[in-house]
């Protein structure tokens, strides 16, 4: 690479890390902002909108109602996600590529129309809008991402280990306890954090499916409409930082435990 | 096979007919041989030869087509891998990578339902008989080759099987340290005296190690013998080149008495040994094998020995204290031989023809 090239493509990547992140930056300052409108001049900088979020209990039940969504319907689709992969990767069976094909599908139907879909077929069974429908959808939504991250952790298990855990006198449900699932701790994590923010993000299902109780985007999304103020941003900005912490937290975990210790 | 009959006692494990297809390939054809308490048995073959397939039934992770499996006078051929008194070494050693070395240990001592101290009190053991005890806490990530093929024996041996299985142990290891721990394997394989059952497909290691060769080939037993036997007594041509290296002849039977062979070649009558199961017949068409050292080389015709050739050499490759010759028969240019001899008198040999000469000891005839 010549030191020309080199030098545009630094410039087109500090191009994109700024596309990235102005917005972002605009998004913080304005939380910052000692006014009621959104917009510059900043003339005076305050947290009293974040002393405002956390005193405010109705942000705070909906920030914890969409916590309890999301880690319910994380375990549902961890289990379930697993299960499904343990399947696929075993030994080859009749219909084992409509079973993958039908496990993908969640994740690539648009959410609107998957919503909508959940909202038909829960009204069908009788299933009424609220927290249960809700973390049904979710882990439904969840469980493809479950499959591909743990099917590719467990393609990487050497066979010899369950081999050698059989050899040693444990039956399979032991083999599969004290082998497999800590052989597939990094991809359990990895795949908790992605449902967790997956769910965690999710409006439209949750608009959907939910009954009078709103998640946290669904509460922000009902805050909008009665305008735009700083408060929001403050919202955004706790929302953003601890999702970015558990990232990190999970990136830096998994990459460790891949490694082996 | 009379073996078999005189040391029924101490027999731990016996094959009986054991058959094994894989689709249309037959991996094992009626397989039938018996192992002793505390020996050193080797399979050895090429890959495709069916020596690991047997490593397999035996540790459970294959049933055979037909036949029984029977370890302790117990038939074991339809029990699962974990309700056998059987442990494997593997070949990639399959170490827990999550667990340390002493939870790696002490897995088949949980599962076997020993209490807490007993578990600790073994894994001791086996640690400080293994040298192993510095790296209890260790995982088999921060390990060398040589300490995690340890830790796999310990992990075998915690839960003492009646038979050891090993699967290539010493291939993942350089060839260096390779050397080390073949002596090493043998010494524990002594103070333990457990039964081991070794798989491999190098006849070095074989050699080395073993108490008894089983030389396999197309999913059937070529011969079975002591070290000893199988290089100096090969049965086969498959066992004669795939065990040392070797010249082979070809000729054609003249007379056979008892454990005197005459062999016609090329017009010149030698006298060999005739193959440990016998079978020949006068007439027929065999090979004969004489191992490199058995070529004595010299300038004037023995008068001492029965066979003799004269021969050019054409070749030669420094080893050393000795030298390995190129020679060309001089009545049949197109036939070679190869004979180690001393690198001294390899210098002495000119141009001029000289005399191969061998005993009738040294040269095995073998049933084709």
């Amino acid at each position: 690479m010549t030191r020309h090239t080199r030098l545009v493509m630094s410039m087109i990547y500090w191009a994109f890390v700024l596309y990235i992140f102005v917005p972002l930056a605009l998004m913080v300052m304005m939380g910052f902002k000692d006014s009621k409108f959104i917009g510059f001049p900043i003339r005076s900088w305050t947290l009293e909108w974040y002393i405002g979020v956390f005193g405010n209990s109705e942000v705070m039940s909906a920030f914890g109602y969409s916590m309890v969504i999301g880690i319910t319907s994380t375990l549902i689709s961890l289990f379930v996600g697993v299960w499904i992969a343990v399947l696929l990767n075993g030994r080859g069976f009749v219909g084992k590529g409509v079973i993958y094909g039908l496990t993908l599908l969640p994740a690539l139907i648009p959410g609107i129309i998957s919503a909508i879909s959940f909202r038909i077929y829960a009204q069908l069974w009788g299933v009424p809008p609220g927290t249960g429908a809700i973390i049904w959808c979710h882990a439904v939504h969840n469980v493809p991402f479950v499959v591909l991250i743990v099917s590719a952790r467990l393609g990487t298990l050497p066979k010899s280990y369950l081999d050698a855990a059989r050899d040693l006198g444990a039956d399979p449900l032991i083999a599969f306890m004290r082998v497999t699932l800590p052989y597939l701790r990094p991809a359990l994590i990895g795949g908790s954090v992605f449902c967790m923010l997956i769910s965690f993000d999710d409006f439209v299902r949750s608009f959907f499916l939910g009954g009078y109780q709103p998640t946290l985007p669904v509460l922000i999304f009902a805050k909008l409409r009665s305008g735009m103020s700083p408060e929001i941003n403050a919202i955004a900005t706790v929302v953003l930082v601890l999702t970015a912490l558990l990232g990190i937290w999970a990136e830096r975990t998994t990459r460790r435990l891949k490694k082996g210790y | 096979m009379e073996n078999l009959q005189q040391d029924t006692s101490q027999e731990i494990v016996r094959l009986d007919a054991i058959n094994k297809r894989f689709g249309d390939t037959e991996a094992l054809k009626s397989l039938t041989m018996s192992i002793r308490e505390g020996e050193f048995v080797t399979f050895l073959g090429p890959s495709g030869c069916g020596k690991s397939t047997t490593l397999r039934i035996l540790g459970g992770f294959e049933t055979p087509t037909s036949g029984r499996v029977i370890v302790n006078g117990e038939d074991v051929t339809k029990l699962p891998p974990n309700r056998r008194k059987v442990n494997m070494v593997f070949q990639d050693y399959a170490l827990f990578p999550h667990m340390t070395v002493r939870r790696n240990i002490s897995f088949g001592l949980e599962l076997k339902g020993l209490s807490k101290s007993q578990i600790v009190q073994r894994c001791d053991e086996l640690m400080g008989f293994l040298e192993l005890s510095a790296y209890a806490d260790r995982l088999p990530d921060q390990l060398s080759g040589g300490q995690r093929q340890r830790v796999a024996l310990a992990r075998a041996l915690a839960p003492d099987p009646a038979l050891l299985l090993l699967d290539e142990p010493l291939g993942a290891l350089d060839a260096k340290l390779r050397g080390q721990v073949q002596a090493e394997l043998k010494s524990i394989q002594r103070r333990t005296s457990k039964t081991f059952f070794f798989v491999t497909h190098d006849q070095d290691e074989a050699l080395t190690m073993s108490d008894r060769i089983v030389v396999m080939n197309k999913g059937v037993v070529e011969q079975d013998g002591t070290p000893e036997e199988l290089y100096f007594h090969p049965s086969s041509r498959f066992v004669a080149e795939f065990v040392g290296e070797t010249n082979l002849i070809e000729g054609h039977v003249d007379t056979v008495s008892g454990s005197d062979v005459t062999l016609d070649w090329r017009g010149l009558k030698l006298a060999g040994r005739p193959p440990v199961s016998g079978g020949l017949e006068a007439g027929s068409n065999v090979a004969a094998s004489i191992r490199l050292e058995g070529l004595k080389l010299s300038l004037d015709k023995p008068e001492d020995q029965p066979n003799s050739v004269s021969v050019r050499v054409s070749g030669r490759t420094f080893k050393g204290s000795r030298t390995e010759l190129d020679l060309q028969v001089e009545s049949a240019p197109e036939i070679s031989m190869r004979a180690y001899v001393d690198t001294a008198l390899a210098e002495e040999l000119g141009e001029a023809p000289v005399w191969a000469s061998w005993s009738q000891e040294a040269m095995a005839v073998l049933r084709d």
